[in-house]
């Protein structure tokens, strides 16, 4: 193949500078918009031949998609049913309650942003956000008719941005408290939605009730997860074989399995009389569904730690629970952040297998429905492509969070 | 208590200790003690089981059979006995092992604060001296990554002085080092050897042994072969494998 001095050949000899060692690395020259067009999209014939090709595609896709959206679609089915995609049947005088949550996540949201260094406003993420509000202002303006829901969506970003001014300017001092706030916040939201003469969770639906299980799996299969995993390491042959079959037994098993099983057939397990609703039901399932990956995920990491580390904290003499606290989980931890926020990415995702069990009011079910209404037979892709689009949404902006963790806790420490 | 051993009786006493991996049998009876203040150099071919001996005194290893008595308190299954011994035993490894998550300070106030329940203040204290006595003071702030490795090792023997032992436990201290940061931990290590410290030493540093062990221990096949004081024992080993081994490390 034909390949001018490509930059990969020139970083294999960057550890051994030629000319004498005192001399400064070449500084990069700017490439012109053509240089940089030649060297990157047309450097060889089959280069070229490649450029050309996925461009067509991307224009023809890109041009189709666009033509969908504003021309041949017919979004009447989602106008009507916006309510329903968000909440299901949570009622509507009932509805402060979700408005408070929201406003509770909004403001921690923001105070979490503020602590964190602030990022320089570069040109392109002027632009980036820019067209991020403005599409989304956009969709609002024309798919929510209500004014006072505008005027609380509204509310909700300014208590955000008044958050993120408020942590940027107390700093540091905020970092303890607001992990603190965050643990407590997640049962508030759920106590606040049921709790004082609230919704009954079996009303609990729409895209509310997909956060809610994904929240309630992320927070609970996470400390269940991790004690499976010290399970799985311990020295006493019970504990051990317990948590090995668990684990085992469990990831072996389709979750849409589960969640059936434990609607329908839980029941049998517990104690006579009582009774629980199914939602919380299918919640226990995506628990011990979820607990099976956390455990292993933690495994990897635990791997990871070196013997030494342990041997430096027994001849220093920490205890267990010390040991593990203060010196081992904190660094197994740090190097599962990629794998456990993929997981908890696809168990967001997993909720819509809610439907499977077709007792759910969750967002794709609520989807599935709105399209048997007369009024909008033939509209499956309008009413099925927002709901894809509300999953990618939150999904996308949670695999760019853990971008950030990420990035932010390898920093000097290794 | 052990107000009553103190001052007299060995501070480390083992008696025909064996210790087993599986079916190979690294410790094949070892019987030795040392004195309080005594500085004991143990040399030997790898796999001679050096290791796995001072391993076994402050229990990262287990012993199959026989008995270690460290400042009259008996090493057995018993959790207790095994904390009161490893808070008097600071042990500093072949590969630092310091805590990469924590900074210096971090890593040498971690056990104090603990183990002794010290306060916040005392233990900073504390580690601001070590770190000058070590010879890098004003790093507490850094994390171990920053710092070479001679400074590396030095902190972890700062860290392992912290919980003020009575015996420290030396793990081929300066076998991953580059060769120019090989004096500054030694010179950390000789110091302390003149100190009131026990202290018990596995290295091939022969310069190190010569100037302050008052008994050299020569361990092969999992017993102690020969032992001796260094000027003795470097300059005219008795036994043929004592000559063979310092043939080699000589050159």
């Amino acid at each position: 193949m034909k390949r001018p001095a490509s930059e990969e050949g020139y970083e294999l000899t960057l550890g051994e500078p030629e000319g004498p060692a005192a001399q400064v690395a070449p500084e990069a020259v700017p490439a012109t918009p053509g240089e940089w067009v030649r060297k990157n999209l047309f450097s060889s014939f089959w280069s070229g031949m490649l450029t050309v090709v996925t461009a067509l595609l991307a224009a023809w896709i890109l041009a189709k998609a666009i033509g969908f959206v504003f021309v041949d679609a017919d979004w009447s089915v989602l106008k009507a049913n916006l309510r329903v995609y968000m909440v299901g049947r949570f009622p509507l005088e009932e509805m402060w309650r979700v408005w408070t949550d929201v406003y509770v996540i909004a403001l921690l949201a923001g105070l979490s942003r503020g602590v964190q260094p602030a990022m320089p406003w570069t040109l392109r993420r002027v632009v980036r956000w820019a067209l991020i509000l403005g599409v989304a202002v956009a969709v609002l303006l024309y798919l929510v008719e209500s004014s006072r829901v505008l005027i609380m969506l509204a509310a909700a970003v300014a208590l955000m941005v008044a958050g993120a001014a408020i942590g940027r300017r107390l700093g540091r001092v905020l970092r303890k408290p607001l992990i603190f706030a965050w643990i407590l916040a997640f049962p508030f939201v759920v106590i606040l939605l049921r709790g004082f003469g609230g919704v009954k969770p079996e009303n609990w639906g729409g895209f509310l009730l997909n956060v809610i299980v994904a929240v309630v799996a992320i927070f609970v299969s996470f400390p269940i997860g991790l004690l499976l995993a010290l399970g799985r390491r311990s020295t006493l042959p019970v504990v051990r074989t317990f948590s090995v079959g668990f684990i085992e037994f469990i990831r072996g098993v389709p979750l849409v399995t589960l969640l059936i099983f434990g609607v329908f057939a839980f029941e049998l397990l517990l104690p006579p009389g009582l009774r629980l609703p199914n939602i919380v039901l299918a919640m226990i399932m995506f628990v011990v569904f979820s607990s099976a990956y956390v455990a292993e995920i933690v495994r990897g990491g635990l791997q990871g730690v070196p013997e030494g580390q342990y041997e430096a904290s027994r001849a220093l003499g920490l205890r267990y629970p010390r040991m593990m606290r203060s010196i081992v989980l904190p660094q197994a931890l740090r190097n599962t952040i990629p794998s456990m926020i993929s997981h908890f990415i696809s168990l967001f995702k997993d909720t819509s297998l809610l439907v499977g069990v077709g007792l759910f009011s969750d967002l794709l079910s609520n989807a599935g429905r709105a399209t048997r209404d007369l009024a909008f037979v033939g509209l499956e892709a309008e009413a099925l492509l927002p709901a894809a689009f509300m999953f990618w949404a939150v999904a996308y902006a949670m695999a760019r969070w853990s971008q950030r963790v990420e990035k932010r806790v390898g920093v000097g420490e290794r | 208590m052990t107000m009553a051993q103190e001052g007299n009786g060995p501070m480390i006493l083992a008696e025909d200790v064996e210790k087993w991996f599986g079916k190979f049998q690294a410790l094949k009876g070892v019987t030795t003690s040392v004195r309080r203040g005594e500085v004991v150099v143990i040399v030997g071919p790898s796999g001679s089981g050096k290791s796995t001996f001072i391993r076994t005194i402050n229990r990262l290893e287990r012993h199959d059979k026989g008995r270690i008595v460290v400042d009259g308190i008996e090493l057995t299954d018993d959790l207790r006995n095994i904390e009161r011994v490893r808070s008097e035993i600071g042990m500093v490894f072949q590969s630092f092992n310091l805590f990469p998550h924590l900074t210096v300070g971090d890593n040498i106030t971690l056990a104090p604060r603990n183990v002794r329940h010290w306060p916040k203040g005392k233990a900073q204290e504390k580690a601001d001296q070590l770190l000058q006595r070590v010879g890098i003071p004003e790093q507490a702030d850094k994390y171990p990554a920053q710092l070479s490795g001679g400074q590396q090792q030095r902190v972890a023997i700062a860290r392992a002085l912290a919980m003020e032992p009575k015996i420290m436990l030396f793990d081929e201290p300066t076998s991953a080092l580059d060769p120019e940061m090989i004096k500054e931990v030694l010179e950390v290590m000789l110091e302390l050897a003149r100190s009131d410290m026990t202290l018990v030493v596995i290295t091939h540093e022969i310069g190190f042994a010569k100037e302050v062990a008052d008994r050299v221990l020569f361990f092969d096949e999992g017993t102690i072969v020969e032992e001796g004081p260094p000027a003795e024992f470097f300059s005219n080993p008795k036994h043929e494998r004592s000559k063979r081994f310092l043939d080699q490390i000589l050159v």
